[in-house]
């Protein structure tokens, strides 16, 4: 078996659904992660800011 | 080791960051390798004989959409857990699963209906499938518009735990309305389907795969998100507590 990416008359149908689909995966990770980042930081930053105020 | 610590790890805060914390890149790492194993296989099995190139759509759509209904599953468990517990970890679970539920929803539309226009001639019907899965998004919308819109964090968990419970009566519409109604969309032909209507081998090798590889991509990203929410949970009880010393 070999790779057959000649999707012929259909291509415009096909092509697209998986472009979308990557698209959609990659916005999805993009986001998780960074949101994830974005509030482990934010922890970070204030548990330092706490520790510096701690008499 | 004691029976009632076994889920431990899904209850305690702590226990469940430190899980998460090696179960996330594995599961994501396993979801990358079926990815690749899939779609390998996607474009190297022959074109069907009534569908054409077409029915590789079918492993991108089938579990886009067997997904979102399972992770919709999940959002109605982890809401009952919260409300009927008032446990954290369940409300931020069903909190980090929706934004994730609605994009594999709005996936199965679209792949869908790109493969709706080439084999029944249009790319939209009102059938009892269809309609039933543009429901499951509203709900997905709903709860996570309700979660935003309620400034009082535990009256909105509350509402969209309740509304996601709601929705779960539209589960068994989706799955059954290929079989209750007269519908375009086709029954079953996957893997729970009658003997006669089976996906045959060649086709059911890479369906299998991608299936792996959504479900892997779900758990990966799911644990990323309640990660993120029992952070910036943390966070917002270390600024009151910064903001209590200030005074």
């Amino acid at each position: 078996m070999s790779f057959d990416f000649d999707a012929g008359k259909y291509a415009v149908y096909l092509w697209p659904a998986f472009a979308i689909s990557a698209v959609a995966f990659a916005w999805l990770i993009g986001d998780s992660l960074a949101m994830a980042r974005r509030w482990r930081r934010e922890v970070d930053r204030l548990q330092a800011e706490l520790d510096e105020n701690r008499p | 080791m004691d029976a009632r610590h076994t889920f431990d790890f899904l209850t305690n805060p702590e226990r469940f960051m430190a899980f998460s914390r090696w179960a996330a890149p594995w599961l994501g790492g396993l979801s990358a390798v079926a990815a690749v194993i899939g779609l390998t296989l996607t474009f190297m099995v022959p074109e069907d004989y009534q569908q054409g190139d077409t029915v590789r759509m079918m492993f991108i759509h089938i579990p886009a959409a067997s997904l979102s209904m399972f992770i919709y599953l999940c959002l109605g468990i982890a809401s009952l857990l919260s409300l009927v517990y008032r446990h954290v970890l369940a409300d931020l679970a069903a909190q980090a699963c929706a934004p994730i539920g609605a994009v594999y929803t709005v996936l199965a539309l679209i792949t869908g209906s790109l493969w709706g226009r080439p084999m029944w001639g249009t790319y939209w019907v009102w059938d009892a499938r269809l309609t039933s899965v543009l429901v499951l998004l509203l709900f997905y919308l709903g709860y996570m518009g309700l979660r935003g819109a309620l400034e009082d964090e535990q009256k909105a968990a509350r509402s969209a735990a309740i509304l996601a419970l709601v929705g779960v009566i539209n589960l068994p519409v989706v799955k059954f309305s290929v079989d209750w109604w007269n519908t375009l969309h086709q029954g079953s032909s996957t893997f729970f389907a009658d003997k006669g209507d089976h996906l045959p081998a060649v086709y059911a090798w890479p369906a299998a795969f991608m299936a792996l590889a959504y479900l892997g991509g779900f758990g990966a990203l799911w644990l990323v998100r309640i990660r993120a929410l029992v952070w910036r949970r943390k966070a917002r009880s270390l600024s009151l507590k910064l903001a209590e010393g200030a005074r």
